[in-house]
């Protein structure tokens, strides 16, 4: 082939373009009104937004939320990956098909779910009132555990999948090797699994925490008003106050913590072989 | 251009940044011959077919065939046809799809396709196959599909890169014996691109041997075979033994001049295995090393020339290990040149 | 340990499959409220779902919007996935995270972008919005989903059909297509699929009388405690499913995912 560059342009510009005008340059444009204050460029959007106790606290709830929904998929996915590697071909097949089966399902059904599981109505207090446990309907909807348990549900099957296939790729003995030279479980799994599984769990951790920290369904339909995270935050900005400057404040952070863990993906998935 | 000529390559260069695949290439090929381009990968051969074919555009140089500067001519409109190493065939096409492709691009339907198509699969012994898909062949039936794609359009010249190097040995053989036949029933005018002398020769008309992008030399099987006019091409074809000489005197392993007198108005000379006389010369060496061939045997022996290998008929006995023995380089048998 | 283990990990699919159960028995109910267990069983939310005609429209919309997007995506995306598979692209790292940073952004920051930047300065109206925006989120997939399938396909064919007196965009359609279809369709389905369930992309970019399916839903479900939710759910659930158990019988959507 002609080594020209013509057709590369030609075909990759439609894309570029397109995104470039669509996407990169109105991205870029809110990102900079964050920056632009009442006399000119300056860092007092910034200012102002962590002056709020409410602002910071939804920025903390948002970070701890992640940061618990993280390390929970990664302990749960271990025990369910680590099962999952040791069930016969067929079993696998099945089982991983039941884990990925949420992920087809629309997110609005999937926080829904929930509502039917914890509403004043809902299952749990009904149960609970059967036993006698509690006489009246305890509120369990729009607490943090509702949304941490709905963001778990949500992302915990990414975290399994990652796990599974870096388990997958394990070489083979290692681990029987491991137990014949007198290993206790617990040995093997830190000084062996973890760190050959390393890349896996950053991956999956990854997607977990940008997917809880910019997540919308889950904390505007379990969270309400009472508990806010960074993306209903947002809205509620825009839609109540007209407030860009500090839905562009928003934007910032989201986008910066999501880039930052992107970078981490991208800087560690490409070291291997 | 020489009036005999159908394909000229002329001053053919390609390069690729700084690096140069091919520099300044000439050499011309007769309407209805067969020539192989032979040498080692990474000397050029692939690169100069893919030149020819329009895959790969010349930096520098012209190529005419049939009298036509067809340098700057698309791929498309060229007419020449090509034989992939990996076979190419398109896996979602039937075998008569597959070699119907050209012909239809060319607008033809209906029953002369439908003929022709056929003709070229029973050409290729592939006739009953043509429902089938390329997946559902073995490795040599999809070569002859390959094949009969190309032929069948009647390129006016048909290039094939390595196009037995995937096939086992017996099959190869086969196809060898294949192509020479088609060849001659369709004089069609063909390029053979390989690394293996044995192909080479028994195949073709001329040879051109390729290293480092540049010809080594042009010939015929027996010219390349008998009289390698360079060392490069000597040690392809099996001359093994390469002795420098000067002033009258054969050089040592060091570089430095040997008591062995050689005096021959040559630079360099060189043997094959089977020309060393072994037992009786005025070289001595030391048996280092023999292998048993079957048919012969063969021997490392050092001497101060270096490591010759000699090759002696297994009937003449063994010679063992460690013993000193004399050999002799006839001049009669050696391939020399300045 | 191996009970322990395999007991949890049925505790935790329960806990990720259980609440759907859950929902599609709710969906079922023939009461009043949504309560289980349901007072015995009826299609009658099922039914009524149909009933309610700002669904039957979002439902278009969001039927149309993915559609649309989903065309349009492969349509920029599958020159460049080509590109990206048959050539050298100068700085093609760049250019390879630039086309899939709308993955990367958070779906809200997206649409205010859009809205503040795009559709009020240039008069969109909430169709136009929608498209440009779920179009640049997909672009991503195709790229990806349909570069997959390139890099399973050998580059010779297309020589091959050249030489045979094709021009390079007819090798492309009589060749490189039908060997790629199967990718290409499955980057339609993940597509469409992420388009019809797409939420924080969408949220500032509907507007009055337009809205997509799984917007109107979420602000039915802050309105309304019945079990109409339930059942559209449940029943958009099995089309989901219905679609990805296809590809994936029909082509193996798996493999490009």
């Amino acid at each position: 082939m002609s080594s020209s560059s013509r057709p590369v342009a030609g075909l990759i510009a439609p894309a570029f373009c397109f995104l470039l005008i669509c996407f990169i340059v109105p991205v870029l444009l809110l990102l900079s009104t964050s920056l632009q204050g009442h006399a000119g460029w300056s860092f007092e959007n910034f200012g102002t937004f962590f002056q709020s106790t409410l602002n910071r606290r939804v920025l903390w709830t948002t970070i701890r939320l992640g940061v618990l929904v993280t390390l929970s998929s990664v302990v749960l996915g271990y025990i369910a990956a680590l099962s999952i590697v040791d069930l016969s071909a067929g079993n696998r097949g099945r089982v991983l098909g039941l884990t990925m089966l949420p992920l087809m399902i629309s997110p609005v059904a999937r926080t829904y779910a929930w509502l039917v599981l914890l509403g004043q109505a809902g299952v749990l207090n009904d149960f609970l009132q059967l036993l006698g446990v509690t006489q009246q309907p305890v509120r369990f909807l729009f607490t943090e555990t509702a949304v941490y348990l709905g963001l778990l549900q949500l992302f915990l099957p990414l975290m399994i999948l990652s796990l599974v296939s870096a388990l997958e790729n394990l070489p083979p003995d290692v681990v029987t090797a491991a137990r014949t030279l007198g290993a206790g479980w617990l040995t093997v799994f830190f000084k062996v699994i973890l760190p050959l599984t390393r890349e896996g769990l950053i991956i999956g951790g990854t997607l977990v925490f940008t997917g809880s920290i910019t997540a919308y369904i889950t904390p505007a339909v379990l969270g309400g008003s009472r508990v806010l995270m960074l993306e209903t935050l947002l809205y509620q900005r825009v839609h109540l106050g007209n407030d860009i400057k500090t839905a562009s404040v928003i934007a910032v952070i989201l986008v910066g913590l999501s880039f930052v863990a992107n970078y981490v993906i991208r800087k560690l998935s490409s070291r291997k072989t | 251009m020489s009036s005999s000529a159908y394909l000229t390559i002329r001053d053919l260069t390609l390069s690729y940044g700084a690096s140069v695949a091919v520099a300044g290439l000439n050499f011309e090929v007769a309407n209805g011959e067969f020539v192989s381009l032979l040498g080692p990968s990474g000397c050029g051969k692939t690169t100069t077919m893919r030149a020819i074919a329009g895959l790969l555009q010349p930096s520098a140089g012209r190529i005419f065939l049939g009298g036509e500067d067809i340098t700057r001519v698309p791929p498309n409109k060229r007419d020449i046809g090509l034989v992939f190493q990996s076979y190419a065939l398109f896996p979602h096409l039937s075998v008569f799809d597959n070699v119907a492709f050209g012909l239809k691009l060319k607008g033809m339907r209906g029953g002369e396709l439908t003929r022709l198509v056929d003709e070229a699969l029973a050409s290729v012994g592939l006739t009953g196959y043509a429902k089938r898909l390329p997946k559902e062949l073995s490795g040599g039936q999809q070569q002859r599909v390959a094949l009969a794609r190309s032929i069948v359009v009647r390129p006016r010249l048909l290039l094939l890169d390595e196009p037995l190097s995937n096939l086992d040995a017996r099959l190869r053989v086969e196809m060898r014996a294949e192509l020479g036949r088609l060849q001659r029933d369709l004089k069609l005018t063909m390029i053979y691109v390989t690394h293996d002398q044995s192909e080479a020769l028994a195949l073709s008309d001329r040879v051109v041997v390729m290293n480092k992008g540049r010809i080594e030399q042009v010939g015929s099987p027996g010219d390349i075979y008998e009289r390698p006019q360079t060392a490069f091409v000597a040690q392809f074809m099996g001359f093994e033994n390469i002795v420098t000489v000067q002033a009258g005197r054969a050089c040592g392993r060091d570089g430095a001049l040997s008591d062995i007198a050689m005096d021959v108005p040559f630079t360099t000379l060189a043997w094959r295995p089977a020309a060393v006389v072994l037992g009786g010369g005025p070289i001595p060496g030391t048996i280092r090393a023999a292998a048993y061939l079957g048919q012969s045997i063969e021997y490392l022996v050092d001497t101060p020339l270096g490591i010759i290998k000699a090759e002696t008929p297994a009937s003449a006995g063994r010679v063992s290990l460690g013993s000193e023995v004399r050999i002799d380089l006839p001049l009669e048998k050696a391939a020399s040149f300045a | 340990m191996k009970l322990i283990g395999r007991t949890l990990l049925v505790a935790q699919l329960l806990f990720l499959i259980g609440p759907l159960l859950l929902l599609a028995l709710t969906a079922l109910s023939a009461g009043e409220t949504l309560e289980f267990p349901p007072d015995g069983l009826s299609l009658r939310w099922m039914a009524r779902v149909f009933e309610i005609e700002s669904f039957r429209a979002s439902f278009m919309t969001s039927l149309l919007v993915a559609v649309a997007s989903t065309v349009f995506s492969l349509l920029l995306g599958l020159p460049a996935a080509y590109a990206f598979s048959r050539y050298t692209v100068p700085f093609g790292e760049a250019i390879r995270l630039f086309l899939s940073s709308p993955i990367i952004v958070p779906g809200i920051v997206v649409g205010l972008a859009l809205l503040d930047f795009v559709v009020v300065p240039f008069a969109l109206d909430p169709i136009g919005a929608l498209l440009v925006a779920h179009t640049a989120l997909l672009i991503p997939y195709s790229v990806r989903v349909v570069g997959a399938s390139l890099a399973g396909l050998r580059v010779d064919i297309e020589e091959a059909a050249v030489l045979l007196g094709s021009t390079r965009l007819g090798a492309f359609r009589s060749v490189v297509l039908p060997n790629i279809q199967n990718g290409v369709m499955a980057a339609a389905v993940l597509g469409f699929i992420t388009s019809f369930n797409q939420v924080p992309v969408s949220l500032f970019l509907t507007g009055p009388g337009v809205s997509t399916l799984p917007i109107d839903m979420l602000a039915y479900v802050e309105a309304t405690f019945d079990p109409s939710m339930a059942a559209l759910s449940v029943m958009l659930a099995v089309l989901s499913l219905i679609i990805v158990f296809a590809t994936e019988r029909l082509l193996g959507l798996s493999k490009y995912v």
